[in-house]
C-alpha cells in the first residue's frame, strides 16, 4: 500500500538568480521521523517552506496525499503544521491568543473574533502551554514581553494544538535550555504523552544542528547547497556522511 | 573654493528665501485705507462681546459644530478603516485577487483625497442646497480617503512572515485576515483617531465659513458685518473648545487589554455602518434634485476658459503651494532660534496657537483690509496658518529632546543661539523636514480655500464656474486640482521616504 504523505518531485527553487533548491526529490512516508541536517544557508528553511506550500517551487511538483498542492482543499492542507525558525507569532496578541490561532482552522469566524476580544475559551490552549512547560503567569502576557525560550514554546504549543498529521519544524530547540530540549523533544516525538491527553503528529521532519538529538529519529536527511546529499536510516549514518554536508 | 554642502539643518532654513518675492509684492500692494479696521480687529480681541444673547448663540453654534464634526469623524474613521483594509496589499494577498484591483482602488482613493473638503462642500451645496448633511458628507468624502491611507499604511507594515504563518494554518480566510489585522486597526484607531476628531471639528468650522452652518458661519457673518467684538467672542469660544478637547483627548488613555472597550468599538462600528447606509439612502431619496439635474448638462455646457488662462491658473496654484510651504517650513525654526528664551517661547506659542485657531479665510480677509488681493497675500496666509501647525510639532519635539549636547555646547562658551541650532535643532531637522513634506501635501489641498477667497489660482476659478453652473469648467478645474495634488503627493512621498 502506498503510504507516502508528502512527495517532492524534481523540485528547484530560484530566488534572485540564486538556485536555493536544486532538483530535490523526496518522499515522506506516514509515521516517519526525519532529521534534516545541513549548514546554515544550505536550503533547509526553503525546503520546509516548499513542503508546507508557503513557497511555490520554480520547477517540479509537490504532492500531499498523492495530490498536487493546488488540487487540495483546505481541510487536507490543514494536515500540515509548521514550527518556524523565526516563530512567526503575532506580536500584538497575548501568548494564549497566539496558541488559540492554531485552532482557527477548525473553527468559524466567530471563534476568531472571540479570540481577538479575549472572550473565547483558552482551556485547550492552556493545556498545550502547560505541556510545553509554560508557566501560568505567561498565558495572558503579550508576546513582546516573553523571553526567547518562552516565545519558542508558545510557537510549539500553537503548532501542536492544530492536531495535524505532519509536523515540519525548523530548529525548534533554539533558545531552550538542555532540560527543556529533552522535554520538548519528547513532546514532539513521542506519540502520546504520559497523561495520555495529547497526540503528537505521527510524521515529523525536524531541521536541526545538534547531532546529539538524532537518536530518536528514524531517518536522516542531509542537504548542501540546495541538493539532497543523503537520505538514509539513522543507524546507517556515518562520519563520512556528515563530512559531505558540513 | 569649497563646494556648498546642504544638510538637513540648512535645508530647513533655506526656504525662507520665498519671503523676498512675497515681501516685495506685499509692499507694492499695500494700501492704508483698512488699517483702522485692522486696528479695531486687534483691539476687539481683548474686548469680546459678552451678553446673554451671544452666549446662547455661541452655545448653539458650538453644539452644531461639535455634532457635525463628531458624526463626520465617526463615519469617516470607520469607513476609513474599511477602505484601508480594501486598499492594503494584505487583503489582496489573502484572497488572491489580482493587483490590478488594488491599483484601481488606491488610485480612486488618491483622487478623492486630493480634493479638499471645502471643494466637496461647495460642490455638494451647489447640487443639493445648504443643509447640515452636506457638511457631514463633504468632510466624510476626503476624510474616508485620508483615513484609509493611514490604515492601509499600518496594515502594510504587518510582517509578511506572520501573514505566511497564519495563512499556512489554512483557516477560513476571513478568520485569518481578521486575526492578522485586528490589532493594527485598533492601535491605529487609538493612536490616530482622536487627532482626526480634532481635524474634523476644524474642517466643520472652515465649511461653516462657506455657509454650512455652525460656529464657522457665525464667524463669517460677524466678519461680514465688521462686528469684530462678536467675531472674537466666537473665536475665543472656539479656542476654549479646542483647548478643552485637547485636554480631554490627552486624558483618554486606551487600555490595550480592556475587552469592554474592544466590544464597544465593535458595537459602534456596526451601528455606524447601519446608520450611515440608512442615512445615505434617506439622503438620496429625500432631496431636491432640481440643481442636481443641471449636472446632466455637463456635456452640453460650453467652457469659456482659454488654454492660456487655464495654464496660468495651474501655475498660480503651484507657486502658491511652493511659497506657502516655504514659509511653513522655515518660519518656525527661524523665529524659535532667534527668540530663544523662555518668555519669548510663551509668546511664540500663543501666536502659533492663534494662527492655528483663526480659520485661514478669516486671516486672509483681515489682511485684505490693508493689502490688495495677490498671490503673495494668499501664500502668506496659508504659510502662516501652516507655520502655526509645524511650530507646534517642532516645540513638542524640541521640548522632549535630550538637551545634553545643547548644555555641553553652552558650557564651552558657544552662544545660546548657535548652541540651540547645532545642539538641539540639528538633531530634529531631518524628522522635521519629513513632517513638512507630509504637511505640504495638505498645503496643496488647502490652496483651494485661500484661492476661493483671495481670487487666486484654481480655487477662484472653481468658485466662478460653480456659480455659473459651468459644469464642464468645474470638471476641468477639479481634474487639474486633483492632478496637482497627486503629483505633489508622489513627490512628497519620495522626499518622505528619503528622510525616514
Amino acid at each position: 500500500m502506498n503510504n507516502t504523505l508528502l512527495e517532492l518531485k524534481n523540485i528547484s527553487y530560484k530566488y534572485k538568480n540564486n538556485l536555493i533548491l536544486n532538483k530535490v526529490n523526496l518522499k515522506i512516508n506516514s509515521g516517519e521521523k526525519i532529521a534534516l541536517l545541513g549548514k546554515s544557508g544550505s536550503g533547509k528553511t526553503t525546503l520546509i517552506s516548499v513542503l508546507n506550500g508557503t513557497i511555490k517551487p520554480t520547477h517540479g511538483e509537490v504532492k500531499l496525499f498523492n495530490k498536487s498542492f493546488d488540487e487540495l482543499d483546505r481541510k487536507k492542507k490543514r494536515k500540515i503544521t509548521t514550527i518556524w525558525q523565526d516563530l512567526r507569532l503575532i506580536e500584538d496578541l497575548s501568548a494564549e491568543q497566539n496558541v488559540n490561532c492554531g485552532l482557527l482552522a477548525e473553527n468559524n469566524f466567530y471563534f476568531a473574533l472571540k479570540n481577538l476580544l479575549n472572550i473565547s475559551s483558552f482551556k485547550k490552549a492552556h493545556k498545550y502551554m502547560q505541556l510545553c512547560r509554560l508557566h501560568n503567569s505567561t498565558y495572558d502576557k503579550n508576546i513582546r514581553k516573553l523571553s526567547g525560550g518562552q516565545k519558542q514554546r508558545v510557537a510549539i504549543a500553537r503548532s501542536l494544538i492544530q492536531g495535524a498529521d505532519i509536523l515540519l519544524a525548523d530548529e525548534p530547540f533554539n533558545n531552550l535550555d538542555p532540560k527543556l530540549i529533552t522535554i520538548i523533544k519528547n513532546l514532539l516525538l513521542e506519540n502520546v504523552d504520559k497523561n495520555n491527553t495529547k497526540k503528537s503528529p505521527k510524521t515529523i521532519l525536524v531541521a536541526l544542528h545538534r547531532l546529539d538529538l538524532l537518536n530518536d529519529f528514524d531517518k536522516v536527511l542531509g542537504i548542501r547547497d540546495g541538493k539532497i546529499i543523503f537520505n538514509i536510516r539513522r543507524n546507517n549514518l556515518k562520519k563520512l556522511h556528515l563530512d559531505k554536508i558540513y | 573654493m569649497n563646494k556648498l554642502k546642504l544638510n538637513y539643518t540648512s535645508l530647513s532654513f533655506l526656504p525662507i528665501l520665498v519671503c523676498i518675492p512675497i515681501g516685495y509684492q506685499l509692499i507694492s500692494n499695500i494700501h492704508f485705507g483698512g488699517f483702522k479696521l485692522f486696528q479695531e480687529f486687534l483691539i476687539s480681541a481683548f474686548n469680546p462681546k459678552i451678553d446673554n444673547e451671544i452666549i446662547i448663540s455661541v452655545i448653539n453654534r458650538l453644539n452644531e459644530t461639535i455634532l457635525v464634526g463628531f458624526f463626520s469623524w465617526l463615519v469617516s474613521i470607520i469607513f476609513g478603516a474599511i477602505f484601508g483594509i480594501l486598499s492594503s496589499n494584505i487583503f489582496y494577498k489573502f484572497f488572491n485577487i489580482p493587483n490590478f484591483f488594488y491599483s484601481i482602488i488606491r488610485f480612486l482613493l488618491t483622487i478623492i483625497r486630493s480634493i479638499h473638503e471645502v471643494i466637496w462642500g461647495i460642490l455638494l451645496m451647489q447640487i443639493y442646497g445648504i443643509n447640515f448633511s452636506i457638511g457631514i458628507i463633504a468632510i466624510c468624502i476626503p476624510y474616508i480617503a485620508v483615513n484609509s491611507k493611514v490604515f492601509a499604511e499600518q496594515l502594510e507594515n504587518i510582517d509578511y512572515k506572520s501573514f505566511e504563518s497564519i495563512n499556512q494554518i489554512n483557516a477560513p480566510k476571513f478568520s485569518s485576515l481578521l486575526t492578522l489585522i485586528w490589532n493594527p486597526i485598533i492601535n491605529t484607531f487609538k493612536n490616530f483617531g482622536l487627532y482626526r476628531l480634532e481635524c474634523s471639528i476644524r474642517s466643520t468650522v472652515i465649511l461653516g465659513l462657506f455657509g454650512i452652518g455652525g460656529i464657522g458661519t457665525s464667524i463669517f457673518l460677524s466678519f461680514q458685518t465688521l462686528n469684530f467684538r462678536e467675531l472674537w467672542t466666537y473665536l475665543w469660544s472656539l479656542a476654549i473648545l479646542i483647548i478643552l478637547s485637547g485636554l480631554i483627548f490627552k486624558k483618554i488613555k486606551f487600555n490595550n487589554t480592556n475587552k469592554i472597550i474592544d466590544i464597544i468599538f465593535l458595537a459602534v462600528f456596526f451601528i455606524t455602518i447601519l446608520f450611515s447606509f440608512s442615512y445615505f439612502l434617506y439622503f438620496i431619496f429625500h432631496n431636491n434634485f432640481e440643481n442636481f439635474n443641471s449636472v446632466s448638462s455637463l456635456f452640453k455646457s460650453s467652457s469659456d476658459l482659454g488654454l492660456f488662462d487655464f495654464l496660468k491658473l495651474i501655475f498660480e496654484t503651484i507657486i502658491l503651494s511652493l511659497l506657502s510651504t516655504g514659509i511653513a517650513i522655515s518660519l518656525p525654526p527661524i523665529v524659535i532660534g532667534i527668540f530663544n528664551n523662555n518668555t519669548s517661547k510663551i509668546f511664540i506659542k500663543i501666536f502659533a496657537f492663534l494662527l492655528r485657531l483663526i480659520p485661514t479665510p478669516i486671516v486672509l480677509l483681515i489682511l485684505l483690509t490693508f493689502n490688495n488681493p495677490s498671490l503673495s497675500l494668499a501664500a502668506l496666509t496659508l504659510g502662516l496658518h501652516n507655520a502655526g501647525i509645524t511650530s507646534k510639532l517642532l516645540f513638542t519635539n524640541l521640548d522632549s529632546q535630550d538637551k545634553r549636547n545643547y548644555i555641553a555646547m553652552k558650557s564651552l562658551g558657544i552662544s545660546k543661539k548657535t548652541s540651540w541650532l547645532l545642539g538641539l535643532f540639528s538633531q530634529q531637522a531631518k524628522s522635521y523636514l519629513a513632517y513638512c513634506a507630509y504637511r505640504s501635501d495638505i498645503i496643496i489641498r488647502e490652496t483651494a480655500i485661500v484661492g476661493v477667497i483671495g481670487s487666486i489660482g484654481l480655487g477662484w476659478q472653481l468658485q466662478e464656474s460653480l456659480s455659473s453652473f459651468a459644469w464642464k469648467e468645474v470638471s476641468i478645474v477639479l481634474i487639474a486640482y486633483s492632478s496637482i495634488a497627486i503629483v505633489g503627493e508622489l513627490i512628497n512621498g519620495k522626499i518622505k521616504n528619503s528622510l525616514t
